[in-house]
């Protein structure tokens, strides 16, 4: 009798928009993209992107693979991807990412952590340096970055223009 | 075998339709038992009949109001199809096709798909988008999953069957002097937002009504719960879906 059956993709959505004159609180989740241009006043959490909006003011963390900053947030920012803070964004907590992009005239006051793997972390928390053997484990490390480059060791770092 | 609830024809021309119906579903073999709605029997009762009777197959033929109708009346307990007559592009959107004569192929040919409705606490739903268009901008509380609550102004708040909700405004700021002298222009703000929610709390100031089509079918505050994929739909062969 029933010649097929298959399901529409409501399960998707459409992902959450805050809108300008909206006033949330709580924890705003979604598996997809969340843009806030509104007032939020708890967490926000995205599977995949979070934009807040130039209008926007967010009390609260925020987690997401890719994050996007135009207007205000206090609160720490996890970006499992990509953080970029637009000339109008104002950031007043920490912040956690692998990849960084700030404009000019952005506002950033809080702690920066970035460029780091998850297992890099968890390796780097694991190995507490040892007091005792600390020049020991000093000199292994020398020798084993002279073994991987042939660049001198030395404080000097290359900064180059932001590439945009 | 099939049972079509006709919706009260409203002019002649609807009246030849659904004679070209017949016609139709006729020629294609499919012409099962047809009723039409009165103001003595609404689409729900007739739909409990053909339920009763032991039809598997409701067919509500006409408008937007009378297939939501027709098809919570036959929720869970039969297959939904649809020969929309006078309904909206989200009816033909839905079901791939707009014409008699497509919609009583797709009858035939009997390709499911399964929906979502919006249960209306206690013991009401709707399947097709709900609105509350208040006269004025006026002012909504949102409790979404009893996790957040949202406040804003709006002009639309549409509703669709997989409980998500489309928030929009727009009204225009009063010119403001600047030291006096200048006057700045009015702009309009525009708002949109959009919510998906498993079940939500709607409050509204004042108290509004909630719209499908052009009936009435609650009132604010409500209390609106997902039922996931629970209303099987006979759709066009090849539709893609939204």
């Amino acid at each position: 009798m029933l010649k097929g059956q298959i399901q529409d993709g409501e399960s998707t959505g459409p992902g959450t928009v805050v809108g300008v004159n909206v006033a949330l609180s709580g924890t705003l989740k979604d598996q997809n993209d969340v843009s806030v241009y509104g007032m939020v006043d708890g967490e926000v959490v995205s599977e995949k992107t979070v934009t807040v909006g130039q209008s926007a003011q967010i009390k609260g963390p925020i987690r997401g693979k890719i994050i996007t900053v135009a207007g205000v947030v206090r609160g720490s920012i996890d970006a499992s991807e990509k953080l970029e803070v637009m000339e109008t964004g104002k950031i007043f907590g920490s912040v956690v990412t692998k990849d960084f992009v700030v404009r000019s005239g952005a506002q950033i006051t809080g702690k920066v952590t970035m460029g780091m793997d998850d297992d890099a972390a968890v390796e780097t928390a694991d190995s507490e340096p040892d007091p005792d053997n600390a020049e020991e484990t000093l000199a292994e490390a020398q020798a084993e970055a002279k073994e991987e480059s042939s660049l001198p060791l030395s404080d000097e770092v290359e900064l180059k223009p932001d590439e945009e | 075998m099939y049972y079509y609830v006709l919706e009260s024809p409203s002019s002649r021309a609807v009246r030849q339709t659904y004679q070209k119906l017949r016609d139709t579903l006729t020629n294609l073999g499919i012409a099962g038992e047809m009723v039409t709605a009165s103001p003595a029997r609404t689409p729900t009762e007739l739909t409990q009949m053909g339920i009763s009777k032991g039809y598997s197959t409701i067919v509500a033929v006409g408008a937007d109001d009378h297939i939501d109708e027709v098809a919570i009346a036959s929720l869970g307990k039969a297959v939904l199809g649809i020969v929309p007559v006078n309904a909206s592009r989200l009816v033909t959107g839905l079901i791939g096709t707009s014409d008699i004569r497509g919609s009583a192929e797709s009858l035939k040919k009997r390709r499911l798909t399964t929906h979502s409705v919006v249960v209306i606490e206690p013991d009401s739903a709707f399947f097709l988008d709900a609105h509350i268009l208040p006269p004025k901008i006026a002012k909504v509380s949102l409790v979404i999953d009893n996790k957040v609550r949202v406040h804003s102004y709006f002009n639309t708040l549409r509703i669709d069957r997989g409980l998500n909700i489309f928030i929009e405004s727009a009204h225009v700021s009063e010119p403001k002097k600047i030291f006096g002298l200048f006057k700045r222009a009015s702009e309009t703000l525009t708002s949109q937002s959009t919510f998906h929610a498993k079940q939500v709390r709607i409050v509204t100031e004042p108290a509004l009504a909630l719209i499908v089509g052009n009936a009435k079918v609650a009132q604010t505050p409500l209390e609106l719960r997902l039922l996931p994929e629970s209303l099987k739909l006979i759709t066009k062969r090849g539709t893609v879906l939204e």
